[in-house]
């Protein structure tokens, strides 16, 4: 937006910390602020991804340092803390969902680790490897009769099956045998995780777990007995979700879906209430007050209301990376921090822009909240694995702006017209004063050119001096071409019959030169019969007899057996011969 | 003896795990939702390691990695292999939807419509209602001409879900059908689904601006202005509607705006010209038309302005080059002819000037202009019979042009060198303009003209006025000839848009 004025964020926020070489990989959803030890003051809690294939960590940051540190075991999909329990001091536990699974760490310890149900296993599929085991059938029909399996049945197959199917056939056997006796198990994983209070709305109430699965489920697991209080099923496997309410009361989960939509869960139904049909992927799902705000792939934010009627829909200036929510109930302040690929972070109240913030790298999480004990603390990690803590100062205010932005600035700035010299007005005005005398005189040299142009053209073409012969029976190109640094050269002719279908015979080729300059091989050549279309190369060999470095011009003619007048003409000037005369 | 029988229990069972080695744990390597989010955030290059990995470690029987993986491919333009990849991907789980509509999409990509459109139809088959497949087919029947499919299909996808794109496409179908009041239909619907949407307001507004229904189309395009202040095609439309009224201050604002976003647009330049035409700036205007020439060399409206302004110069050579220009350019048009010759007689070529007025008249239609153009100049040089019939003409003219529409208005200039005209042939009183207050107006004129009926029209002052009415009078339909210009090049932009 133009009318935001400059330096952007007006002032509003402090640079607390910036730590470019933090290592951070994590994604918004693996980022939360904590009261780890209970003693008032919040940590920051990241998931980090490490190289995306090993070194997961959970880390711990107090103020600007890192605090503690510890391994997991697969890449975190999310991370959330909450109260599991009522105990005192009131501590909360920190959920990590990785693979098909939950960690939980208690005063940053491992405290349980909880795994999501297996599903259904295709009966066909235990049947197979169940006469497998019985030696019944040998591991090529097992292969054959998975792979018929797989193309027919609803339920996929597990992994163990899809992985012998991926298998050559030397190494069947060994893998049936290894793995026959084990029962069949099919796991999905977790894809986004989220929590849902149980029956207070109290801040520090308990809180139950809602997961996403790969298998399109949405659980909602217990904390206490870790048992799935509700399972509820969408059309595709769930990205991000964003929920609200009350588990015994009312809740509603927003789910934003990997086929690009977004599907409203309620309490009463296992299938989605409404949905919502976005024209590309959302990147970002955020809750502000009754509205749910989407950041899509095609650079656009839009808002809904909870029912998914569309209410607004704003163009940004690049794509999304990230989004996040910013509530600072102390000020009544609801808002939401856009984190975009061209550096910089906007801050929306519904479609109102009100700040923007400038960050040096791209940002790839946003979480806003209490850290330390300071309550307006903004938390960013960029896609060079940096660290940045910048909180808002107290005396910072934001303005609605009114929403029509008023005129563009480009109105302000002045049209680039070309200026005229002072020679154009002195044309002008000679133009106007003598206007007839010259629009005769180039009337009268336009009709001169036109003439010479005329009488030069007939008289190229009465003595076929052109490479082109427009007569009808023998319509000929012609181009030469001489290769060569003397003193001998090479003279190819480039002959074309460009009538339609006629064929043209009776051809030849001589030339005129000067003779104590040049040699020329075949000075009389018979052309072949020309069929239409193609090009025949006619070549011959030039002698340079003189050393004297002068070059001359060698005239060829096309002629027609028995007319005197030549069909074409063409002029060669010859290069200076550069070698020495023989 | 018990605690050595404990350790060789316990080695016992040790060895018996050697024994009996349990199978290992098969790791669930699915790592989709990690692809999926570096997909979305656009990281593509972390997305193709991440794919790379995941494909190695299931041996290739990943279907989402592989499909992720095609898609990328199809963004960074190798269409051929993606849609192989998402071919795999069908055979992989021939159940999905999503593969079929995607193995579609990359064969609608490559101009393969009708193979695009039978995956679709299968797709179809698979999850009926569904509007992206129903959009996608009106899609390709637009491109392989079959427009009553297509609209067929939109108006399908339109009743599963309303996008603003299907409704985009389906007012774009019912434009190259020719059908213009059902694509005004549609984009009147697509207004009330999403009011904001600046696309469709403008082209809504460009719609009634060819129909004539300027108050609509000017409300439309004011809309699109509000929400997009910078909207080329809105600005370049409104602002010749502006210019069309004389509003050349509040035209030029928008054309400073259009300016910054498309500096190189000719017909913003052309108009931009003709606001300081219309100012009375002509060195400005002159610059301005010049670099809408330069940009568009092959654009006659714009030679035509310039042969306009040159001949409200006096510069009659120049006129003359761009007028010509203009007609090797477009060879059917009256009031370039007659321009021409305005331009001739002032460079005092009898004998050419009469022949392009005669083109003209033979050209054109409903321009009484022309005529009283012609009528003056073969006055002028003792022609009073020729003179006559062409004042004839041009009363016929005028008659026509009343009775279309009793609000037409004729600029002052022409009515009142008309006037003189008749006076001068002794038919002036013949002729009604209009009704009431431009009679009285005129009257004195004529009553002056005839106590003195012989005055000769021949003398230079006279010409000059005709020229200058005649320039200014052009003006006038100039301007609308402008406003098309900008509609002409946007519609050729939808065009572009199209193909």
């Amino acid at each position: 937006m133009t009318s935001v004025e400059s330096g952007a964020d007006g002032g509003r926020w402090l640079d607390a910390h910036y730590d470019p070489v933090a290592g951070l990989y994590t994604f918004s959803s693996c980022v939360d602020l904590a009261d780890l030890s209970g003693d008032g003051e919040n940590r920051l809690v990241v998931g980090d991804l490490g190289t995306g294939s090993s070194g997961m960590k959970l880390k711990v940051y107090r103020g600007t340092a890192l605090m503690s540190e510890n391994t997991l075991l697969d890449l975190p999909a999310g991370l959330v803390a909450f109260f599991m329990d009522l105990h005192e001091p009131r501590i909360p536990t920190i959920a990590v969902a990785s693979g098909p699974c939950i960690y939980l760490y208690k005063n940053l310890r491992p405290y349980f680790k909880f795994t999501l149900p297996s599903l259904e296993v295709n009966a066909l599929e235990q049947d197979v490897w169940q006469q497998a085991r019985e030696g019944q059938i040998d591991p090529l029909t097992l292969k054959e009769m998975l792979e018929s399996i797989r193309k027919k049945a609803d339920v996929p197959l597990s992994i163990r099956s899809l992985r012998f199917l991926s298998l050559e056939a030397d190494d069947l056997d060994e893998f049936v045998q290894l793995h026959k006796q084990q029962p069949i198990k099919r796991q999905t994983v977790i894809t986004c995780i989220d929590t849902l209070k149980k029956s207070t709305a109290d801040e520090d109430g308990v809180s139950c777990l809602v997961v996403g699965t790969e298998s399109s489920d949405v659980f909602i697991l217990d904390s206490k007995a870790f048992i799935i209080l509700s399972k509820m099923s969408l059309p595709a496997p769930p990205t991000m979700m964003d929920v609200t309410g009350q588990f015994d009361v009312e809740f509603r989960i927003t789910a934003a879906c990997r086929n690009g939509n977004i599907y409203i869960l309620r309490r009463e139904s296992d299938k989605p209430k409404y949905s919502v049909e976005l024209s590309s992927h959302p990147v970002g799902l955020v809750r502000v007050g009754k509205n749910v705000l989407v950041g899509c792939t095609d650079e656009s934010l839009q808002g809904f209301t909870q029912k998914g009627k569309k209410l607004w829909k704003i163009v940004l200036p690049a794509p999304i990376t990230t989004m996040a929510p910013m509530d600072l109930p102390t000020r009544g302040f609801q808002g939401v921090l856009v984190g975009l690929a061209n550096c910089e972070v906007y801050l929306y109240r519904d479609k109102n822009l009100l700040s923007t913030i400038k960050t040096p790298d791209v940002v790839t999480s946003i979480c806003f909240g209490r850290y330390g004990r300071e309550d307006g603390t903004l938390i960013m990690t960029t896609k060079g694995g940096g660290l940045m803590v910048k909180i808002l100062k107290r005396t910072a205010v934001f303005d609605d702006r009114d929403s029509a932005p008023g005129p563009p600035l480009a109105q302000s700035i002045r049209l680039n017209v070309p200026k005229k010299t002072k020679l154009y007005v002195d044309q002008t005005l000679r133009e106007r004063e003598s206007g007839v005398a010259m629009h005769r005189a180039f009337q009268m040299d336009l009709s001169r050119v036109r003439l010479a142009a005329t009488k030069a053209y007939v008289k190229a073409l009465e003595s076929s001096l052109t490479p082109m012969s427009a007569s009808l029976s023998e319509p000929l190109k012609m181009n030469a071409v001489v290769q060569g640094l003397g003193p001998s050269f090479k003279l190819t002719l480039h002959i074309q019959n460009t009538a339609a279908c006629r064929p043209v015979m009776n051809l030849a080729i001589s030339f005129l030169y000067d003779e104590k300059l040049y040699r020329i091989r075949d000075p009389y050549m018979r052309i072949p019969l020309l069929v239409p279309g193609l090009i025949y190369p006619v070549g011959t060999f030039v002698d340079c007899t003189n050393d004297k470095g002068v070059a001359d011009i060698i005239k060829v003619f096309v002629l027609h057996e028995g007319k005197s007048s030549p069909l074409l003409t063409a002029h060669i000037n010859m290069p200076v011969s550069e070698g020495l005369a023989s | 003896i018990t605690e050595e029988a404990v350790t060789t229990r316990e080695n016992t069972f040790f060895l018996s795990e050697c024994f009996f080695p349990a199978a290992p744990e098969l790791p669930i390597v699915e790592r989709n939702w990690l692809i999926h989010q570096h997909y979305l955030r656009k990281d593509y290059e972390t997305c193709k390691v991440i794919i790379k990995n995941q494909l190695q470690e299931t041996n290739g029987m990943c279907e989402y990695a592989i499909y992720v993986q095609a898609l990328i491919l199809r963004l960074e333009g190798r269409i051929q292999e993606s849609l192989e990849l998402l071919q795999s991907c069908t055979i992989l789980n021939p159940s999905s939807t999503d593969n079929l509509k995607q193995v579609a999409r990359s064969l609608f990509l490559l101009g393969k419509h009708k193979a695009a459109i039978e995956v679709y139809h299968e797709a179809a088959r698979l999850c009926d209602k569904d509007w992206e497949i129903s959009h996608n087919l009106g899609v390709c029947f637009f491109f392989i001409k079959d427009f009553k499919h297509a609209e067929e299909h939109l108006n399908a996808a339109l009743q599963i879900n309303k996008h603003d794109k299907t409704f985009m496409m389906l007012g774009k179908v019912h434009l190259v059908a020719g059908e213009t009041d059902k694509a005004i239909e549609v984009f009147k619907r697509a207004v009330e689904f999403s009011p904001e949407n600046t696309e469709h307001l403008s082209t809504l507004g460009l719609l009634y601006l060819q129909l004539g229904k300027y108050q609509k189309a000017f409300e439309h395009l004011g809309n699109a202005l509000t929400f997009d202040p910078n909207n080329y095609k809105a600005i370049l439309a409104a602002g010749s509607m502006m210019q069309t009224h004389g509003d050349f201050d509040v035209a030029m604002n928008k054309y400073r705006v259009a300016a910054c976003a498309v500096p190189e647009s000719p017909p913003l330049w052309n108009n931009i010209g003709m606001c300081f035409f219309g100012k009375k700036k002509y060195v400005a205007a002159i610059s301005c038309l010049k670099r809408a020439h330069y940009l568009s060399p092959f654009d006659w409206k714009v030679l035509y302005n310039l042969g306009l302004v040159h001949l409200t110069m006096q510069q009659y050579a120049s006129a003359f080059h761009f007028l010509s220009a203009a007609i090797s350019l477009n060879p059917r048009m009256g009031e370039l002819y007659m321009l021409l010759a305005v331009a001739l007689t002032n460079l005092e070529d009898v004998e050419n000037s009469t022949r392009a007025y005669e083109q003209a008249v033979n050209l054109d239609e409903s321009n009484p202009l022309v005529n009283l153009n012609f009528a003056i100049f073969l006055y002028n040089h003792g022609d009073k019979t020729g003179a006559l019939d062409q004042y004839q003409e041009m009363q016929r003219k005028v008659n026509i042009l009343q009775d279309s529409s009793s609000s037409f208005e004729f600029d002052p200039e022409l009515m009142d060198m008309a006037q003189k005209m008749g006076a001068a042939l002794q038919v002036g009183e013949s002729l009604q303009w209009t009704k009431a207050g431009k009679d009285s107006k005129s009257k004195p004129h004529s009553a002056a003209l005839a106590k003195n009926p012989s005055t000769p029209l021949g003398t230079n002052q006279a010409l000059g006025q005709a020229m200058s009415s005649a320039a200014s009078y052009n003006k006038n339909i100039q301007l609308p000839a402008g406003t098309v210009a900008s509609q002409q090049s946007l519609r050729n932009k939808q065009w572009q848009d199209f193909v």
